[in-house]
């Protein structure tokens, strides 16, 4: 069984986080909260999501998986004005999801878990640097960055203790450095990896302005971000395969 | 219960049946890829073993897998984000130095919408690509040349009768299976070479009887496919009309397309007569598609058939022999190739239409070549110049009708002519109510007729009208103002026209203007 109440902010920022790599999702009601986890069909991004029971008004599961398509998902919860409330019941004999918005009642047919792509594992990764920005800081470098190029290039300088981002076009160059001062915490040691910048650009679009992300990154490795959502009762982490640099 | 074409999917390369040499040579791709840096194409019948290959390869170099097959939309888009970045970035375990498989199947596939712009893109894919990747296709031929030069190819060949039977054998025994060998062999026998159908064959079977016998396995032909060349050879040398036609029911061509096939390669073994009947035919299939067309009857389709498959046998009078190298249609090509001539033949055509009243086909059969033939390369360049004035005809549209090239000084000045006649004719026809824009000029050099003008309320028409009234006249400056005044009286009238007929008749010897001519007389 499952019977939940959460706000719609909440419920919206949980489901952008998943959506902008997948159209489809697993999505785990434990008892202590929701988890998420799915790879994009590339296998290139991932993205790794828990929401605490804390994070909803009230919460009841005892285990269990649900397969939903996201955006249907994310359309219905845009029907709810912010700080809105909105109730998820989950309808054991028919296998829908009941959604309740202010007296709208929606009935979300949901999709055979098996027949969404597998979830992945989390790889273990030994990251050497890391890196705590905030959210606006990303999003100011991933937006020069796109002026420029399809790629952008996440690293940090050990010796001098800076993070920087490079994006090289074809014509012009996009370069941003930042020190111990400009960043909340720092971790340094040489990193530096090549990535897409569309993944970047979608994994941005679900990261808050204000939010704190920690960032680890290795020599030609995959980035980890990581952040809080739902006031710290949530938590996000995306993974994002480096691009190869060909010579 | 699982599919046992799943269940016993090789899950190592060695496991993989019936294509040891294709199986070596894939192998070798993938321990040497880090120096050649090249995509794959495997390609072969369905069913054996292809994609199992490149899955258990993956398995086997301990590479991830990104699959993408028809079920998945593929459009450009789709392809360039999905197996694009897949075949540029690293993996999330490893990063860069991690490799991922990307396996593009049935890559010779790309249909309609739902693929649009994705063969196309494919190509980008694999000559950007920094990741291994196996293009799946049943047709080697059936992709683009530039994407199979791009490639390296293997081909597999169909799994020989010897290979399937021991697989089948295997299969019994693990899943726990009385068998005759010659019902085995059977199976064998009628999957021709298709591996997988052979499978299924036998999960089909052993889920009816507990015991296979030779007499279980029902000797249903699975349906095959006639390819369009063997069918070709047969229709045009071999076959006899009813052969023909049976044969053509296996081909997977509708009846339009086979008409496009025949009809573009049986000039090249028939001759002199037979070739006339053969295209008699020809014609009586194509009228019977058109009656498809425009009743939307489909069952009018066997007869177009009957046509092709059974009219080119029938036409036949010759021995024909040999080899003969027969092509796809041309109609495709030609008709992109085409497109511009076309478009512009139908936009005369709407000229055309638009001035004589027909429908834009009747214009386009009825007129138009008439047209062509009696201008042919402008002459004679009146007329020409009359029908480019009339139809309103730019230079390439009249390049077009004459045959003369666009940028002649013959196409040239009959347009410029043809331009200004009408121009003329828009004048004449207008009452002078464009007389004022070609006076404005003389505006300045009569100061009396324009300060006659401005005095006036009738407006700006009338006083130039009065200006170049009397500058035509001699230089009588009185008289534009009288030609103000009276021009002003008449401005709004429908007989304005009538005057300047009047003038025309009976005054204005040396005048060119018919509009102030007719002012003067009237004056």
């Amino acid at each position: 069984m499952f019977k939940a109440i959460v706000s719609a902010d909440t419920l919206k920022t949980t489901l952008d986080s998943v959506s902008v790599l997948v159209d489809e999702c697993k999505i785990h009601l434990e008892e202590d909260g929701l988890e998420i986890r799915a790879v994009d069909p590339a296998n290139v991004g991932m993205v790794d999501l828990s929401l605490s029971a804390d994070a909803f008004e009230s919460y009841e599961a005892d285990g269990g998986l649900i397969g939903v398509n996201l955006s249907r998902l994310e359309d219905i919860a845009g029907m709810a004005d912010a700080g809105q409330l909105v109730s998820l019941e989950l309808d054991e004999e028919t296998r829908k999801l009941h959604i309740q918005i202010d007296g709208l009642e929606y009935t979300l047919t949901l999709i055979d878990p098996d027949s969404i792509r597998q979830e992945p594992d989390i790889p273990d990764l030994d990251l050497a640097a890391e890196v705590v920005v905030e959210g606006k800081d990303i999003n100011r470098a991933v937006k020069a960055a796109d002026m420029v190029s399809d790629h952008i290039a996440l690293g940090v300088d050990g010796s001098n203790e800076t993070f920087y981002i490079d994006a090289e076009g074809d014509a012009d160059d996009v370069h941003l450095e930042l020190d111990r001062d400009d960043l909340i915490d720092l971790s340094a040691a040489d990193a530096h990896s090549l990535f897409s910048l569309d993944y970047l650009k979608d994994m941005d679009k679900a990261i808050p302005k204000d939010a704190e992300v920690t960032m680890e990154l290795g020599e030609e490795f995959p980035v980890k971000m990581h952040f809080d959502i739902a006031e710290g009762m949530g938590h996000v982490t995306f993974m994002l395969a480096p691009r190869i640099q060909s010579n | 219960m699982t599919d046992w074409t799943e269940k016993y999917r090789p899950t190592t390369l060695s496991a993989v049946r019936g294509n040891d040499k294709a199986r070596d040579a894939f192998e070798k791709w993938a321990r040497t890829w880090d120096e050649h840096r090249e995509a794959v194409i495997l390609h072969g019948s369905p069913g054996v073993g292809k994609t199992s290959a490149a899955h258990a390869l993956a398995n086997d170099m301990g590479w991830g897998v990104m699959e993408l097959n028809a079920s998945d939309s593929r459009t450009a888009d789709v392809v360039e984000k999905v197996a694009g970045e897949a075949a540029k970035s690293g993996t999330l375990t490893e990063g860069g130095a991690g490799r991922r498989l990307v396996v593009l199947d049935e890559a010779d596939n790309f249909h309609g919408n739902a693929d649009y712009g994705g063969s196309r893109e494919v190509t980008r894919v694999v000559k950007d690509a920094n990741q291994p990747i196996v293009l799946i296709a049943n047709e080697f031929y059936d992709m683009s040349n530039g994407l199979r030069n791009a490639c390296q190819d293997v081909e597999f060949r169909d799994v020989s009768k010897r290979s399937i039977v021991p697989v089948l054998r295997d299969i019994c025994r693990q899943e726990g299976i009385e068998y005759e060998d010659a019902a085995l062999d059977a199976i064998a026998e009628e999957t021709s070479g298709d591996l997988r159908s052979a499978v299924n064959d036998l999960q089909a079977l052993a889920e009816q009887t507990a015991v296979l016998t030779a007499e279980d396995v029902v000797t249903s032909e699975r349906d095959r496919t006639e390819g369009i060349f063997d069918f070709l050879d047969d229709v045009i040398k071999h076959a006899d009309a009813e052969t023909a036609l049976k044969q053509s029911y296996d081909v997977d061509e509708t009846p339009d397309e086979l008409l496009n096939w025949v009809e573009d390669n049986v000039p090249k073994d028939y001759y002199g007569d037979e070739l006339a009947d053969a295209y008699e035919f020809l014609s009586n299939a194509d009228r019977w598609l058109g009656r498809v067309r425009a009743t939307q009857n489909y069952s009018y389709w066997r007869y177009a058939g009957d046509n092709v498959a059974a009219g080119i046998p029938a036409a036949r009078q010759h021995d024909h022999g040999g080899w003969t190298r027969y092509g796809p249609p041309s109609y495709w090509s030609k008709l992109g190739r085409t497109k511009g001539k076309r478009k512009q033949r139908d936009a005369i055509a709407r000229k055309i239409a638009e001035r004589s009243g027909t429908s834009i086909g009747t214009a386009r059969r009825r007129i138009l070549p008439y047209l062509s033939t009696m201008i042919h390369h402008c002459k004679p360049r009146e007329l020409t110049l009359a029908i480019a004035a009339t139809y309103e005809f730019d230079a390439s549209d009249l390049a077009y009708v004459t045959g003369s090239g666009e940028s002649t000084n013959k196409v040239q000045s009959i347009v410029e002519d043809a331009e200004e006649r009408r121009e003329q004719a828009a004048v004449e026809h207008s009452g002078g109510a464009f007389a004022g824009g070609r006076a404005s000029d003389s505006d300045a050099d009569e100061p009396d007729g324009s300060e006659g003008s401005d005095g006036d309320g009738g407006g700006d028409g009338q006083a130039t009208l009065g200006a170049v009234a009397s500058e035509e006249a001699a230089g009588e400056e009185s008289m534009g103002e009288e030609a103000d005044a009276t021009a002003a009286d008449d401005a709004d009238g429908d007989d304005a026209e009538g005057e300047t007929q009047d003038v025309d008749d009976r005054a204005a010897d040396a005048e060119e203007d018919d509009g102030q001519s007719g002012l003067a007389d009237f004056l």
